[in-house]
């Protein structure tokens, strides 16, 4: 089973307070770390422990900038057989343009493969929507929101989509497949710096997108960028710990839930 | 590497001197005789045993034939941690550590956070004529408890004029915790990414506020050509010379605990009694297991980032318990960690724990 | 014509709520909605919208992303190309309208949550909510877009008169893709959308076996343990206890939030709740955004004070 899993490097916004610059234009990224999209991480992991089942290699691609390299290594590190860089000279925001980027790569370099996974959304433009857009430019099936394959067969596979409110739906397609990995469908292991110094010694592919067309222009784009709207916001208690929490029982007690 | 360890494992003669220091042996699966006797052997270790170790050293410092137990312990660790094999929550840690090089996750920007308000002016080391550096320590840069330990101590060294500087978010965690739990990879990252910027601003000097920190700078980072110190190393001769009087008096029982990496590992023992002594006011008792004999905390090797999954009575507890056996009213103590894991139980019993800079700070 | 087509997301025979929101926004920007609709009986207030066009299909048939595309087809064969192509922000949704906007080669925007009707721009969310774009679509429409859960729904609103109904039948039924069956999650007796009273614990409690010292908080408070996605990722809590989009969606009187940052998905799942409460160290986390009170602290230290005040 041969699969390609794409991954990408996105910064650390969790934790940072981030600043808009050039009057709207820009988003200060200057010191927030990066790091593997959480998604794809999960994907990386299913791809290579069903490799691992059913023999086969896992190929892992990133499109971005030069330092995207980085999740490939940690790619192979977890047990992809190779990666390849698809290097863009800007970001490029728009799922159409990087999925419409991607079918023409993978066209024009003859790839083969039996399934494509990526993760079902990136953590920085939360788009969910790359996986969707490629598989219907590559004339394939898809299904988004994969939280668990039963089996993979020969010509097709079994897989379980997450739905709301703890439903899941359970899915055939035949293959090749696009599927989109939703986090928690497995337990990605760890990998060290040690993994991923060796790692660097296997070779990466590095690809420059401007070869795969000129014509992949963006659809959307963004006009502006600007803070979300601050709402109401939360009566906060203050003062001494213990006084805290005899307001928090006040408040219990108001609402009726507690006595 | 793996052969030297197994020669030296080679050479023990299985007396049990390590387990009847280890904090761990005998009351939990872990029994660090049995796994030298394993490794002689090369026998399987069930992978969640390893991780019980604290790190505190006392099996390495009192074993006769130069065994080093707590370095086999680092060494089946790495194998697991090169595995992938190791609970999710010390992956967590590391992994945030690889990313904003705290094992805490939370923003490398916000590092110098503790002193950017505070009423005293913390210069960067850049612009100090010293070159002292006060490193900080993750859990202390962070964490709210901790935090004041810091701008306790800033406060502190301007009162006795002593010239020193920060490097805010330039600092990345010293390693010490990351190397036991085995990831040598990411250490040596730490490490190299620290000592280039100790370079570039030439600092000659480091005030560490964390033993654990002092542990790792003083000793696993090679060679400096620094000084390297605890901060109460400084504090103890300044109280002595009347550069800081503590002028008002604590008049409190006060029971000293002995952190493992500031006590036993590194033999700063009197330091921190003195500076307790010359408190007026202040009775100082002792534990029954002090000095080189202190009782390890269960905060050190990993053990703060995650839970073990036996139940077992904690030394924290015990300790907790001696303390207001014997009458004390704080238990007084300079380690982060030791303050955030006797805090818990304390907090029960109800009697305080104090950071040596705390009790100054109320005297001074 | 210009017109905004909504495709309707039914499942098991609920016409889901989010539907409104997808029927909002194109309300709002001034449209004539066509709703698109699967075959089946179930609840809906037709009078939302200017048309009903039926699909004979059957709703796991419609929801599958390989039909949709013709079924949109056919429907611009027949009523000409629509403005807007407008899908609610979902599971399926997502699924569906990135698939269709491959295929058709179609502007595509998601988890849209605002629209400037002045600028004529829409808004969407990036690096974990904390920054909004205003996006505009320079390519050809029509324009494909999804729309967050709760942002538009009360701009759909009743039309004076009864919809016009249409009926499309003969869709191919592609066989790329097929549905097998629903698969429940694991009976237990905890159902946390009855409860009136929800303790829900997140990551920032540490580990797992801080769980036990919230449980018998629970139960002093006589509250209903819940949690949010990572608790139950980390199996730390049941998924019958997960407050979220991918687990219940509850409305108690009242939310206690403990170690929640309140990241998307889990605000989606309880920010109708009568009375929010967070507790949390970082005075920056969202959830304090959509709380009634709040409280910056340490959560053990709380939960601790509380079982001491109301044991002692």
């Amino acid at each position: 089973m041969n699969i390609l899993v794409f991954t990408k490097r996105v910064p650390a916004t969790q934790e940072e307070e981030l600043r808009i610059i050039e009057e709207g234009q820009g988003i200060d990224l200057s010191k927030v770390p990066f790091k593997v999209n959480d998604w794809d991480n999960y994907a990386v992991e299913e791809a290579v422990q069903i490799a691992e089942k059913t023999g086969g290699s896992v190929t892992a691609i990133s499109i971005g900038d030069a330092e995207s390299d980085e999740v490939l290594r940690r790619a192979i590190a977890m047990g992809t057989k190779d990666g390849f860089l698809i290097e863009t000279e800007k970001v490029l925001h728009d799922p159409n343009a990087r999925a419409t980027l991607v079918s023409e790569f993978l066209k024009k370099e003859g790839i083969s493969y039996d399934a494509i996974f990526t993760g079902v959304q990136s953590e920085d433009d939360q788009f969910a929507a790359m996986g969707g857009i490629l598989s219907a430019k590559l004339g394939l099936p898809y299904s988004s929101m994969v939280i668990g394959i039963d089996s993979f067969e020969k010509d097709h596979v079994i897989a379980r989509r997450e739905l709301e409110g703890g439903l899941q739906e359970r899915i055939k397609m035949t293959l090749p497949c696009v599927l989109s990995i939703q986090s928690g469908i497995n337990e990605p292991r760890y990998v060290s710096i040690m993994g991923i110094r060796k790692a660097s010694k296997v070779e990466r592919k590095f690809f420059k997108a401007k070869a795969y067309g000129d014509n992949i222009s963006s659809t959307i784009e963004v006009v502006k960028w600007v803070y979300p709207p601050k709402k109401g916001g939360a009566t906060m208690l203050s003062g001494e710990l213990e006084g805290i929490c005899k307001d928090l029982l006040g408040i219990l007690k108001e609402k009726g839930v507690f006595q | 590497m793996l052969n030297q360890t197994q020669t030296r494992v080679l050479t023990c003669i299985q007396c049990g001197k390590c387990a009847g220091s280890c904090p761990e042996s005998g009351r939990t699966p872990f029994n660090i005789r049995m796994l030298m006797r394993k490794k002689q052997f090369q026998t399987v270790v069930e992978e969640s045993i390893p991780w019980y170790c604290t790190s505190c050293g006392a099996c390495t410092i009192r074993c006769p034939r130069d065994v080093k137990p707590s370095e086999v312990i680092i060494e089946m660790r790495s194998a697991l941690v090169e595995n992938g094999e190791i609970p999710v929550a010390i992956q967590k840690a590391l992994e945030n550590t690889f990313v904003q090089k705290n094992p805490w996750g939370r923003s490398r920007a916000k590092r110098g956070a503790w002193f950017e308000k505070l009423d005293v002016e913390v210069p960067h080391v850049r612009e100090t004529e010293s070159k002292r550096l006060l490193f900080t320590c993750c859990i202390q840069a962070y964490d709210p408890r901790c935090m004041v330990i810091p701008q306790n101590v800033a406060k502190i060294l301007n009162m006795g004029g002593i010239e020193f500087g920060v490097l805010g978010e330039e600092e990345a965690c010293c390693g010490n915790e990351i190397r036991r739990i085995g990831e040598s990879g990411l250490f040596e990252e730490l490490q190299e990414e620290n000592k280039a910027v100790f370079e570039e601003y030439g600092i000659k000097e480091i005030i560490a506020l964390s033993p654990h920190c002092m542990n790792a700078l003083k000793k696993e980072y090679g060679d400096l050509g620094i000084k390297i110190s605890h901060y109460t190393e400084l504090l103890a001769p300044m109280i002595e010379e009347g550069s800081i009087v503590p002028e008002r008096p604590y008049n409190k029982k006060v029971i000293y605990h002995d952190p493992c990496f500031l006590g036993k590992q590194n033999g700063i023992f009197d330091e921190p009694r003195n500076i307790l002594k010359a408190i007026e006011g202040i009775e100082l008792l002792e534990f029954s297991r002090c000095r080189d004999n202190s009782m390890c905390c269960e905060g050190g090797g990993g053990r703060m980032f995650f839970e073990v999954e036996a139940t077992y009575q904690r030394n924290a507890e015990m300790r907790v318990q001696e303390a207001v056996d014997k009458g004390a009213e704080i238990i007084a103590t300079c380690c982060p960690f030791c303050v955030m894991t006797l805090e818990d139980p304390a907090t029960e019993k109800g009697i305080l724990v104090r950071e040596l800079s705390e009790i100054l700070m109320e005297v001074l | 014509m210009s017109y905004a087509l909504v495709v309707a997301e039914v499942r098991r025979g609920v016409f889901e709520e989010r539907n409104l929101d997808a029927i909002g926004l194109p309300t709002l920007m001034g449209k004539d909605v066509s709703l698109l609709v699967p075959d089946g009986t179930y609840a809906i207030n037709e009078k939302l919208v200017n048309t009903i066009i039926k699909i004979k299909l059957e709703e796991a048939i419609f929801l599958n992303p390989l039909n949709i595309v013709s079924v949109i087809k056919t429907v611009m064969d027949s009523s000409g190309k629509p403005d807007v192509i407008v899908f609610t922000h979902s599971s399926s949704g997502a699924e569906l309208a990135s698939y269709a906007a491959g295929c058709l080669n179609l502007p595509l925007i998601t988890d849209v949550n605002g629209f400037d009707k002045e600028k004529e721009v829409f808004y969407k969310s990036y690096y974990s909510d904390k920054i909004f774009g205003e996006f505009k679509q320079t390519g050809e429409g029509p324009f494909v877009i999804t729309v967050r859960s709760g942002s538009f729904k009360e701009y759909a609103v009743e039309k004076a008169s009864s919809p016009v109904d249409k009926i499309i039948e003969g869709i191919p039924v592609a066989e790329g893709r097929s549905f097998i069956e629903y698969v429940e999650e694991d009976k237990t007796d905890i159902d946390i959308t009855k409860a009136e009273f929800l303790l829900s614990v997140g990551r920032g409690i540490g580990n797992k076996d801080e769980i036990p010292s919230y449980e018998e908080l629970a139960g002093l408070l006589k509250a209903t343990l819940s949690g949010s996605r990572p608790v139950i990722d980390k199996m730390w809590l049941p998924k019958a206890r997960q407050v979220g989009t991918s687990g219940k969606t509850v409305k108690p009187k009242v939310y206690l939030a403990m170690g929640i940052s309140g990241a998307f998905q889990h605000i989606a799942g309880m920010k109708d709740s009568d009375c929010i409460i967070a507790v949390n160290k970082d005075a920056e986390a969202p959830i304090f955004q959509y709380a009634h009170y709040g409280i910056i602290g340490d959560i053990h230290k709380v939960r601790d004070k509380l079982r001491d005040i109301v044991k002692g």
